[in-house]
């Protein structure tokens, strides 16, 4: 249920609350990896050359720096989040809890609108073909403030992005804001 | 790609230009499909303007990112490690809109096995607007020295690099 006030005490409660880790459903694939690189525009041959790969430090073909934020897809059997568009024409198609976030409880407030505020990464390593990645948030900071357009609701979550076998991949800090 | 040791790099040096072109709404739409983001303002026009007020349909802020990524690493070339970075929207971009991204070296650094150069990066349309800006550091070796480690792991004398927000 939407929350009608928010205030600073309700902010504090959600400080600090980590996530359970997440699994991705899937490992990474080639044809995955050769979709996103698409859609980014990014033709390196560390994406899809094998060859070229071997010649790189890093030895194998490997996603982007920061692909394994995307790697947490709606599997086969998960709950279809197009479902409410059907009945609640007002929905905006997103939901926050989604991919990497899902584990952390969802912050009720009256503010509807998402943006994205920016993000701070420290990269050690890149997923390789095979690798499965899992992700695990927590709440760095969640605080009210005003803004030009009205008050909004800044919330920082910091999200430890490792594979499988626990090798460490990157660490994102992203601010979501809510108006 | 070229790749760079520290010492071929200079301060104010300005990387060519990555050129992303015109952005359209099937750009939009194949990075939206491939992520999975059904957020509506990035593809429902009547959504977007009519209940977001927005003025078009908006180009993934998570699209953008990985084209600031893609110059941090491409500007210095396959033998550095891109580690760090940091970016912040400044301003919607939307259909139509046209982009490309700079990249320039702010600092240089050395730490005892290798060297760190910070980029400024923007990306800017085609009015010249600023949509998104940062800065990367990135680990890069010395004219003779021993490649950067990977997989890369953070030492206790990287802790005391300048970035651009402490100075």
């Amino acid at each position: 249920m939407t929350k009608e006030k928010f205030d600073e005490a309700d902010c504090k409660k959600y400080i600090g609350i980590k996530g359970e880790s997440k699994v991705a459903h899937m490992p990474l694939e080639k044809d995955s990896l050769r979709r996103f690189v698409q859609a980014i525009m990014d033709t390196d041959p560390l994406y899809f050359d094998e060859e070229y790969a071997k010649s790189t430090f890093f030895g194998n073909i490997v996603a982007t720096p920061l692909y394994p934020v995307h790697a947490f897809r709606t599997p086969a059997d998960g709950s279809d989040r197009l479902n409410a568009l059907q009945t609640d024409p007002d929905l905006d198609g997103t939901d926050s809890m989604s991919g990497a976030y899902s584990s952390l409880p969802k912050i009720e407030s009256p503010f509807k609108r998402l943006l994205n505020g920016g993000n701070e990464i420290t990269f050690y390593r890149a997923l390789e073909i095979g690798e499965v990645c899992v992700s695990t948030p927590k709440y760095k900071n969640v605080e009210l403030k005003n803004g030009k357009s009205g008050p909004m609701l800044l919330v920082t979550i910091e999200t430890e992005y490792k594979t499988q076998s626990d090798k460490l991949l990157l660490i994102n800090t992203q601010t979501l804001i809510w108006r | 790609m070229k790749s760079y040791v520290y010492e071929d790099l200079e301060i104010g040096h300005q990387f060519p230009i990555l050129d992303k072109g015109r952005i359209s709404t099937s750009h939009i739409m194949r990075w939206s499909a491939a992520v999975e983001n059904w957020h509506r303002i990035h593809y429902d026009y009547r959504f977007a303007t009519e209940h977001d007020k927005l003025p078009d349909v908006l180009i993934n802020g998570s699209w953008k990112q990985h084209i600031l990524i893609q110059l941090a690493k491409d500007s210095l070339g396959p033998t550095s490690w891109l580690w760090k970075m940091k970016f912040k929207y400044k301003k919607m971009d939307v259909a139509g809109d046209s982009l490309h991204g700079i990249a320039t070296i702010l600092d240089k650094q050395q730490t005892s096995e290798f060297g760190f150069i910070t980029l400024g990066l923007q990306l800017v349309n085609q009015n010249k607007e600023t949509s998104t800006e940062g800065w990367s550091i990135s680990a890069i070796p010395f004219k003779g020295g021993v490649l950067v480690a990977y997989p890369f792991v953070d030492k206790q004398e990287y802790s005391l690099l300048r970035t651009p927000i402490s100075e």
